[in-house]
């Protein structure tokens, strides 16, 4: 698999999978004004992977995610309110869609006829991956976006039902359809 | 319920791509503004001191409108009544009027307003250079007035008088001789 030579990354923490104590710790400091970039690296690539659910460039991504962040840093919020920092990441983006609907159409032509424009959601390591990618980006909107705050984000389906304005039980079901569609999607013929 | 877990787990070791480090730079770019811009906003009560200038401010300009409102409508009505005494002078009858008319007459003679002076004061004088007149050989110099001009009228039985005054605007044009 190829690997991408990201220049100056290596000061940026490597993503990892956090256990929950530490997420609870990263998020309180995210909210106590400390280091926000060891913070910030922490949450960014899942955040970046959110927004992109609704915009197909990784720049415009990058924008939606610093506003979200610079809003949720400066209003103080606590690790209780963490699915504010999502909302303001989906309501910024839809936001942008607005703003922005003819370069999106734009976009969205280019892209359709151009494939290899769109940077990569994913960091591929084989061919199983990069299907399972493509397969992702196939899901209802709706059912992705739940899977990508659930796998990714690492939110409880009660923070998803916060985020999103929805049920705890609409969250699980959307959550559980995703996963089924992925699985069929994935099943040799 | 099985091969749900297996797939999740097989999402769970894709990664999402990371930021670019551009992207730090610029949340750090912001922060920093943000700070400069929140102690701007620490200083002394700067803000709703200007709150209340101008509360202060607008109540000052909404006093002086309705001021200048009913002044207007004073005006208007005294305007009106001068409008009507004023025909009384021309048909004021030469020979003495019989009895019964001479208390109305005099009545009529005691809202009688006469003018009592007219100023214009020129508070702006402008040149606008040589011209010539259209079908004419000969330059023009152009000034422009700006002047305020001010009626006075006085009631000579009441002591009362009424002053209008008004802005106006005034172009003359002087020929120019090359002699």
């Amino acid at each position: 698999m190829k690997k991408k030579n990201f220049g100056g990354l290596d000061k940026i923490i490597p993503w990892r999978r956090l256990e929950y104590k530490d997420r609870e710790k990263v998020m309180q400091n995210l909210a106590s004004h400390e280091d926000w970039k060891s913070c910030f690296s922490e949450v960014a690539p899942g955040l970046l992977l959110f927004a992109r659910q609704w915009v197909q460039s990784a720049a415009d991504a990058e924008d939606i995610v610093q506003e979200a962040f610079i809003k949720f840093w400066r209003r103080n919020h606590k690790i209780q309110n963490r699915a504010l920092l999502y909302a303001a990441v989906r309501s910024i983006a839809l936001d942008f869609i607005r703003r922005d609907s003819r370069r999106a159409r734009r976009e969205a032509t280019a892209v359709g006829e151009t494939n290899e424009f769109i940077e990569p959601q994913f960091e591929f390591e084989d061919d199983t991956q990069r299907a399972l990618a493509e397969a992702i980006d196939v899901l209802p909107c709706e059912q992705r976006e739940v899977l990508v705050m659930k796998i990714w984000n690492e939110l409880t389906f009660a923070e998803i039902a916060g985020a999103l304005g929805i049920s705890q039980n609409t969250a699980a079901s959307r959550y559980r359809y995703a996963l089924a569609a992925l699985r069929n999607m994935l099943q040799p013929q | 319920m099985n091969d749900l877990s297996e797939i999740e787990n097989e999402l769970r070791k894709l990664r999402p791509a990371r930021p670019s480090p551009i992207l730090f730079e610029r949340i750090e770019e912001a922060m920093m503004d943000r700070r400069a811009g929140a102690s701007h906003a620490r200083q002394p009560a700067r803000l709703p001191y200007n709150r209340l200038s101008l509360g202060f401010g607008l109540a000052a300009a909404a006093v002086l409108v309705l001021f200048a409102a009913v002044n207007m409508e004073r005006r208007q009505e005294r305007g009106e009544k001068i409008a009507q005494n004023s025909p009384a002078p021309e048909t004021r009858p030469v020979l003495p009027a019989p009895r019964g008319e001479s208390e109305i007459t005099r009545s009529t003679f005691s809202n009688e307003f006469v003018p009592a002076g007219a100023t214009r004061l020129v508070y702006n004088t402008r040149d606008e250079g040589l011209q010539f007149a259209r079908g004419s050989g000969q330059p023009l110099r152009r000034l422009r007035y700006q002047t305020h001009e001010t009626w006075q009228w006085r009631n000579p039985t009441t002591g009362a008088s009424l002053r209008v005054s008004y802005p106006s605007e005034e172009v003359v044009l002087i020929p120019v001789s090359g002699q």
